[in-house]
């Protein structure tokens, strides 16, 4: 049997049952955040939530599964609000962005359990491979995040997506409402 | 904050400054060139129905959005953000409104620098700024859109800057003509046009009229400091779609119909598909077919898991012409081409001759192995093939070169393939073959519907075309005061770059490509070991040699071997003078004070303690392309595990457009030469590698990363590439540092061995 919980929807995949969960939600269910890097449980850039541990999809089949709740960077937040979402924009960690989902949601299991965690804590929960070279920023961003989830620090860093151009033109005095332009 | 004014280089004399500009007319945009040559490309720019064409590098919609176009990849240098800002700055935009857009292919977004460093040979240096215009013709007429070794803001930035001014002046006439003043007086600051004293307008609502005005002969840029976007640490136009999972690499692309595809394409060397079980494959779920080709075979299903499966279900076999790789030999073939005749002499200065003779010379050989791109992201490319053209969606360094050998490969006239540019998931110079393209469409056209065509990790180790491995026998001599009387460099080593360029633009096979360069000695394969410190004489040789392991580029490409010798060598020096080694450096570097600043200033943040025995501490310092930097590690054995526990870096790069990202771009290459000190290859044997997961190659992770501290030295010097600057410099530095630990010099790479 294949069928669990996908970021609150329930799913039944018509895969073989020893697909990896990886390439059901990137195949099957077009949730391309997860990445695909190694396909052998080092590098993480396939890092999801499962019942609220951080496990590496690609180490997973759909037959195991069966009845638990899966969440992916797509449902994080439905507005890159997370507070680690902010403290990953707000101190520039990402380079090329392959292996950001990944971290995001390591860390975000992290910080669910301990918001406030030492070094040590976040390198043993922070396994994955980045070869860009983020790392020099990642700790301190995590912590970042930390400080937001209590209460001590509030940063808006990226913008939510989905704005008007409307909402944009009563913010930025340099745009205008495309409404009211003048036909061509 | 206030700026000293930048003086206007003229490094882009030429083609790339007159190349600029003026959009003339509508959305449908007609470039009149602002010079001799060339004289009409027109910019293949397409634009919606409220956006104006104003010139090749950008954009301007009705509503106020600045759309800059980029040539350059983003492969996580953040390119597609400091291009943009140059233009904005000069533009007086407001950053909030500035959104980018790729380049599609043209002449017009020709790297003529990158070209002229890859393509300078003896014959084109011999006929000086002739043989440099020739490169350049070349380079725009076949629009080599090239991106690497660090060229893009130095190539790019005063076009940018032109680009950005002459949209400024363009929107200031058009707004002067409604308001009935002169345009001179007015300026744009955060995207609203001023006529100097209280009226505004927005920027939108005259870039239709705009089109309609004349450039001046002579281009005026933005006077005073106040609101400027240069040298101000904007967020990446790339950080919201990569923190949400939202951002499209290639296989993020998802098209109606589409099917997944896996690839086996043998071992390394000469290798043709002989034969494979065609009925395995048959019982995975969803498989679809075997797609054969002579060199590789792919399978297709309805997932990716289930292609790769039924591939190693069918196992394939293959046929490999020639000795098969092995390290041992890579190893014996670099010793003998010492020996061989094909070897040059390609820098030398003074007479090396009278200083060796009958003196006391001490020597030192060194060797490193091949180093793997391992990118997070493994090659791939989406594909849709019909009867009318070909549509690919993929990350490349050279578009133009990939598009044609798509074409080629399905017998496409070039303009019948449809390039799509998406951003590289790492590449670090991998993406600069095509390969993975050719096969999508291929693969694509056979199944007669969209395939996404995603390279296992396996395949992307085995396949990779890494770094050159090299050996090099160093020598000096001397002087009793502890100055180098005589220096030379004998490095045997394939040219990695030549033979990318014979896969990359002549579409050779890489073995072939390997066999090619066999002979050819040349100075990119010893690129950046000109000592820069003051010795009057010295001789740089290269060996070239074949070792059967196909090469590529490589983020620092030679730079990556050559300063490893080079800064372990002179640490030995220093160490046998009995001077230490900082002062040792310095002392030479009286030329210069840049590398001298960035050496104190390493030294003096990094609590450097001499370097004497038992401190664990090492230094290392490199220029490279009008860049400098000095590296100061502290580094230890914790058993048999190597612990590097500070790494300090201090760098002059120039006036940098986003010192953040430079500073980013620095950290990266600090951790990028990490991994490249103490793993990131493989040994290789029968063909293969003895290995190929990424968990064994010894890549650094989180808990291996100390302190990292980055110092940027102000400069008001021209901005100069930093993505390569630092990563050559750790593995040297780490290695002195080991020395000053235990004793032991180590001079191979990697430093703690590849099981």
């Amino acid at each position: 049997m294949t069928r669990f919980t996908v970021n609150d929807r329930p799913v039944q995949y018509r895969m073989d049952p020893d697909t990896p969960l990886l390439w059901a939600l990137r195949d099957a269910s077009n949730l391309t955040g997860t990445k695909y890097g190694c396909g052998t449980g080092d590098c993480g850039a396939c890092t999801v939530d499962i019942d609220g541990e951080a496990v590496r999809s690609c180490q997973v089949t759909i037959a195991h599964a069966e009845g638990r709740f899966v969440t992916t960077i797509e449902a994080l937040s439905p507005d890159r609000g997370h507070p680690l979402q902010q403290a990953f924009a707000a101190d520039n960690v990402s380079q090329c962005g392959y292996c950001i989902p990944g971290m995001i949601m390591a860390a975000s299991v992290l910080l669910r359990r301990n918001a406030d965690p030492t070094d040590e804590q976040i390198d043993a929960a922070i396994t994955n491979i980045c070869r860009c070279g983020i790392y020099p920023r990642l700790r301190g961003a995590i912590k970042r995040a930390g400080r937001i989830m209590r209460g001590e620090e509030q940063i808006a860093a990226a913008p939510p997506p989905g704005i008007t151009p409307e909402a944009a033109a009563r913010t930025v005095p340099a745009l205008g409402r495309p409404g009211v332009q003048p036909k061509r | 904050m206030a700026r000293a004014p930048r003086k206007q280089s003229d490094r882009n004399r030429g083609l790339s400054r007159r190349t600029l500009l003026v959009g003339g007319g509508a959305a449908a945009g007609l470039l009149i060139a602002w010079g001799v040559w060339p004289r009409s490309y027109a910019p293949n720019l397409n634009a919606g129905p409220t956006e104006t064409i104003v010139n090749a590098f950008l954009k301007i919609d009705r509503s106020g959005q600045i759309i800059v176009i980029v040539p350059q990849t983003e492969m996580g240098q953040g390119v597609t953000t400091v291009l943009p800002q140059i233009l904005a700055d000069e533009l007086g935009a407001d950053w909030r409104t500035v959104a980018v857009q790729s380049a599609p292919i043209s002449p017009l977004y020709a790297n003529d620098l990158l070209a002229r460093q890859w393509l300078a040979n003896d014959w084109t240096r011999m006929l000086g700024d002739a043989g440099d215009w020739a490169i350049g013709q070349y380079a725009t007429r076949s629009a080599l859109m090239l991106t690497g070794g660090g060229t893009s803001v130095p190539m790019f930035h005063d076009a940018y800057r032109d680009a950005g001014a002459a949209a400024r002046v363009l929107l200031c006439k058009a707004a002067a003509a409604r308001w009935g003043v002169a345009w001179e007086s007015c300026d744009i600051q955060e995207g609203l046009i001023s006529d100097g004293g209280q009226r505004r307008m927005k920027i939108g609502d005259v870039i239709g009229d705009a089109a309609r005005h004349v450039l001046p002969p002579i281009l005026p840029y933005r006077q005073g400091q106040d609101g400027r976007l240069s040298g101000q640490d904007l967020p990446r136009l790339d950080t919201p779609s990569k923190i949400d999972g939202s951002h499209n690499f290639a296989a993020d692309i998802r098209l109606p119909d589409m099917v997944f595809a896996s690839i086996r394409q043998g071992p390394i060397g000469d290798a043709v598909l002989a034969g494979l079980d065609d009925r395995a494959a048959g019982g995975v779920t969803g498989f679809l077919k075997l797609v054969k080709q002579e060199r590789w075979v792919a399978a297709v299903a309805s997932n990716w898991w289930a292609a790769n499966k039924a591939l190693d279900l069918a196992d394939p076999v293959f046929t490999l012409r020639g000795a098969p790789v092995s390290s041992n030999a890579i190893d014996d073939t670099l010793e003998a081409a010492f020996a061989g005749s094909s070897g040059q002499r390609l820098y030398a200065q003074g007479e090396l001759g009278p200083v060796f003779e009958g003196a006391t010379i001490l020597a030192s050989e060194y060797q490193v192995d091949a180093g793997l791109h391992l990118a997070l992201e493994p090659p791939c490319a989406t594909a849709r093939v019909t009867e009318e053209g070909a549509e690919i969606w993929m990350a490349t360094q050279a578009p133009g070169q990939a598009r044609e050998a798509i074409a080629n490969a399905l017998g496409l006239p070039g303009e019948a393939v449809t390039l799509y540019p998406l951003h590289a998931g790492g590449s670090f110079g991998r993406a600069m073959d095509w390969d993975v393209g050719v096969q999508a469409a291929l693969i694509a056209r056979d199944m007669g519907r969209p395939v996404q065509l995603q390279w296992s990790r396996l395949e992307d180790v085995i396949q990779d075309r890494p770094s050159a491995p090299a050996h090099a026998r160093m020598a000096a001599k001397l002087g009793r005061n502890g100055a180098i009387e005589g220096w030379l460099a004998k490095v045997a080593a394939p040219c990695a770059l030549t033979q990318t360029w014979s896969r990359v633009a002549d579409g050779a096979l890489p073995h072939a490509a390997a066999q090619q360069a066999a002979d050819a000695s040349t100075r990119l394969a010893v690129a950046g070991m000109a000592p820069p410190y003051a010795i009057p004489n010295w001789a740089v040789d290269h060996y070239p040699a074949d070792v059967g392991l196909p090469l590529g580029f490589m983020r620092g490409n030679a730079h990556m071997h050559g300063t490893f010798f080079t800064e372990s060598f002179i640490d030995e020096l220093a160490h046998l003078a009995n001077i230490e080694a900082m002062s040792f450096r310095i002392q030479m570097l009286g030329g210069n004070p840049r590398l001298a600043h960035c050496l104190s200033t390493a030294a003096a943040l990094g609590g450097w303690q001499g370097g004497i025995a038992g401190s664990g501490q090492g230094i290392a310092a490199h220029m490279l392309d009008g860049a400098y930097a000095a590296v100061m590690v502290e580094a230890g054995m914790e058993g048999d595990r190597l612990a590097v526990g500070r790494i300090v870096a201090a760098v002059d790069a120039g006036d940098q457009v986003n010192p953040d990202i430079a500073r980013q771009q620095i950290e990266g290459g600090l951790i990028f030469g990490l991994a490249y000190a103490t793993g990131a290859s493989v040994r290789y044997a029968g063909g293969l590698p003895t290995r190929a997961i990424l968990g064994r190659m010894n890549l650094p992770l989180l808990a291996d990363i100390g302190e990292v501290s980055v110092e940027m030295i102000r400069s008001t010097a021209d901005p100069a590439g930093v993505t390569d600057l630092v990563a050559p410099l750790v593995a040297p530095a780490i290695a002195n540092a080991l020395y000053s630990w235990t004793g032991q010099r180590i001079r191979s790479l990697p430093l703690v061995g590849t099981p």
